[in-house]
């Protein structure tokens, strides 16, 4: 089954062969090509290097091809500020000081703002591993957009001009349906509709105000033949429901709401869920054993139908790709890893490991740490890419690959601090980390040794 | 408590500005003092805050109801100087430096109003400069920190540094808040605190400075 089917086949509430895995790898991509945010959100080379450096680093089921909720608002005439680590911020609001409604003929069109850049890479994503890989257009929420227009204003108009926020939704919902069009021509497998703010207002103020919007979109897409996802970010705990009264797909959620409390709801209405790996205190800061062992937990606790694995929103710029890696490989190989993390935690004292002499060796030394080359398409490339070294120089070097799978290999790691997979370390020295590095790169370290 | 005090905080409650700007005069009226006045609205306003901290209200309503407070303390400035009253202490907020997220420290800074603070907003994109300026030109006694990204939250302490290189670091109370931070990022960087939401926030401000 390949990772396109699974994700279908699961926003279609069938149960795939196992759980779909979809990392939001929006400005993060990025980074895992030295580039910054502006770059990869502005410039479709980088925006399609990246994505493809995410499909081979992290095996994902599904991916979005770019999240940016400021795409319509900067057609829509708000000023972006641009940040290197982070998605653009809205600076301006056009609809700041007036209750007017935009002329129509701002809405988005495919030669408009970002679009052509965008649209282009969803066609050259599509055509590279649209295959295989479910691809999520992402579109700004009509809530969100009509705060990105009207400011914080649009809050207070909920309560003193009902009427202005219905004609402002019904304006950013045709924007929506805009959007819709031309990612789902651009070959967009599922359309995600992200609307973080919808946490922000009363579930009575949502369906008096929003329910009507997000129903037309969500029924449009379903029309279109294709499958569809409402993202919240913040604690939507009580938002949940009348969320799904808007009959999406599925619903994906960040760690303010408990997943297994949010899956109850969801499950009533038989709607899928998708969520909500901790973005700072885990993907951020925690280390690859915590990631594992999380995602391992999540597994184990929800029923596994209806269920994506994702991060709980845009992953940060810095995530170390280890920590995605390990997510991957706990969704991918669930037991295996299960395993691993209760030897990692609890090492048997009974096995010894004895450590070369990393001084006196006769020759350089390559060990390579994976989780599995088998199985983790990091650890596969990682492993891959020392081979080549092992058939240039053959006998010149020793190489040696170490399987987190093997107990042994657990205790050899902790007796060596070993704690980010795939990695290599080169003379008991760590070299490289969840990063491959190119054939020069590796050549040139080994030849500085020999 | 009068019959018009009473009706004052229900009213706030329920974000009816014309109503509590009339009622304050009533109130007046009725002779009651500035001081009782304000303690009706600060109360209203304290239970709006207890219940958005319970996720019981939600954005538009702790606006609206923060509108209807600032109406009504228009009202009674006159009388409160009259009277001398005073706020309980001087703070300045603003959202760091790289972000201009101001929803979140918008409430805060009410809730903030609504604890007896006077409450000086700085606005987003604040930078360390403008942090110390404001401090030296207002005396204030408290600064609160707002930032959403995790790309902008480690401005603060660079915010913080700069005031310990200036020498004011020991005159102020550094608050910090937002989506990302926790109490451990507050520790790390040197914060005096950490709050979670905007009802704790002013909770907390009032025992750093008692």
């Amino acid at each position: 089954m390949t990772g396109k089917e699974r994700v279908l086949m699961t926003l279609n509430h069938k149960m795939a062969d196992r759980v779909p895995w979809v990392p939001f790898a929006g400005v993060h991509a990025a980074s895992l090509i030295g580039k910054n945010a502006t770059e990869a959100l502005t410039d479709g080379d980088v925006l399609f290097d990246s994505l493809m450096e995410v499909k081979k680093l992290y095996a994902p089921d599904g991916m979005p091809v770019i999240f940016d909720l400021q795409i319509e608002a900067e057609i829509l005439g708000c000023e972006l500020l641009w940040a290197d680590k982070g998605p653009p911020s809205v600076a301006s609001h056009p609809l700041e000081d007036t209750t007017k409604l935009p002329c129509d003929c701002t809405q988005p069109a495919p030669d408009k703002g970002r679009l052509p850049m965008v649209t282009d890479v969803m066609k050259r994503m599509s055509a590279e591993v649209g295959e295989d890989t479910a691809l999520y257009g992402l579109i700004c929420g009509p809530f969100t957009l009509a705060s990105h227009l009207r400011g914080n204003n649009l809050f207070m108009d909920m309560i003193l001009n009902e009427e202005y926020v219905n004609s402002l939704m019904e304006f950013t919902t045709t924007t929506a349906l805009k959007m819709i069009d031309m990612y789902i021509d651009a070959g967009m497998d599922v359309i995600a509709v992200v609307d973080p703010l919808v946490s922000q207002i009363s579930p009575e103020h949502f369906e008096s105000m929003c329910h009507e919007s997000f129903k037309t979109i969500f029924d449009y897409i379903k029309a279109k033949g294709k499958a569809s996802s409402f993202f919240v970010c913040g604690n939507a705990t009580r938002q949940i429901e009348v969320m799904c009264k808007t009959d999406p797909d599925s619903i994906s959620i960040d760690e303010n709401v408990v997943m297994k409390d949010a899956k109850e709801i969801t499950d009533k209405y038989n709607i899928t869920i998708g969520g909500n790996i901790p973005l700072t205190t885990l993907m951020l800061h925690g280390t690859q054993q915590e990631n594992m062992k999380f995602v391992v937990n999540m597994i184990d606790e929800l029923s596994n139908d209806n269920l994506i694995i994702a991060p709980g929103c845009d992953m940060p710029f810095n995530v170390p790709a280890e920590n995605t890696i390990g997510v991957a490989q706990a969704v991918r190989e669930t037991d295996k890893v299960r395993t691993m993390v209760e030897n990692y935690e609890a090492p048997k004292e009974d096995i010894y490991v004895e450590l070369p002499d990393y001084d006196n060796l006769d020759k350089p030394l390559v060990e390579v740490f994976t989780l599995d080359s088998a199985t983790c398409a990091a650890c596969t490339y990682m492993m891959g890419a020392m081979n080549v070294a092992g058939d240039e120089y053959g006998k010149k070097i020793e190489l040696v690959e170490y399987k987190f799978t093997e107990k042994e290999n657990i205790a050899r790691c902790v007796k060596m601090g070993v704690t980010n997979l795939p990695c290599v370390y080169i003379n008991g020295k760590l070299q490289w980390s969840s990063i491959i590095p190119s054939k020069e790169e590796l050549f040139k370290v080994i030849d500085g040794l020999l | 408590m009068s019959e018009t005090l009473e009706q004052i905080g229900e009213l706030l409650q329920k974000g009816n500005m014309p109503e509590v700007v009339r009622l304050c005069g009533v109130a007046i009226e009725e002779e009651s003092s500035a001081s009782e006045i304000l303690d009706a609205l600060l109360g209203g306003m304290s239970i709006i805050g207890g219940k958005f901290k319970r996720n019981e209200v939600f954005v538009p309503e702790v606006l609206i109801a923060a509108r209807a407070m600032n109406g009504g303390l228009e009202v009674i400035k006159p009388l409160l100087l009259e009277e001398g009253v005073e706020s309980i202490g001087k703070m300045l907020i603003g959202t760091v430096k790289g972000d201009l997220h101001d929803i979140g420290k918008n409430l805060v800074g009410m809730m903030m109003t609504g604890a007896g603070f006077e409450v000086i907003d700085l606005g987003v994109d604040v930078s360390a400069e403008k942090f110390i300026e404001a401090i030296e030109e207002h005396n204030a006694e408290i600064i609160c920190m707002s930032a959403l990204l995790t790309t902008t939250m480690v401005n603060m302490k660079g915010i913080i540094e700069a005031l310990e290189e200036k020498g004011i670091r020991n005159n102020v109370k550094v608050m910090i808040g937002g989506a990302p931070i926790t109490d451990q990022f507050a520790k790390e960087i040197g914060a005096d605190m950490y709050a979670p939401d905007a009802a704790t926030a002013a909770e907390e401000a009032k025992k750093l400075i008692a």
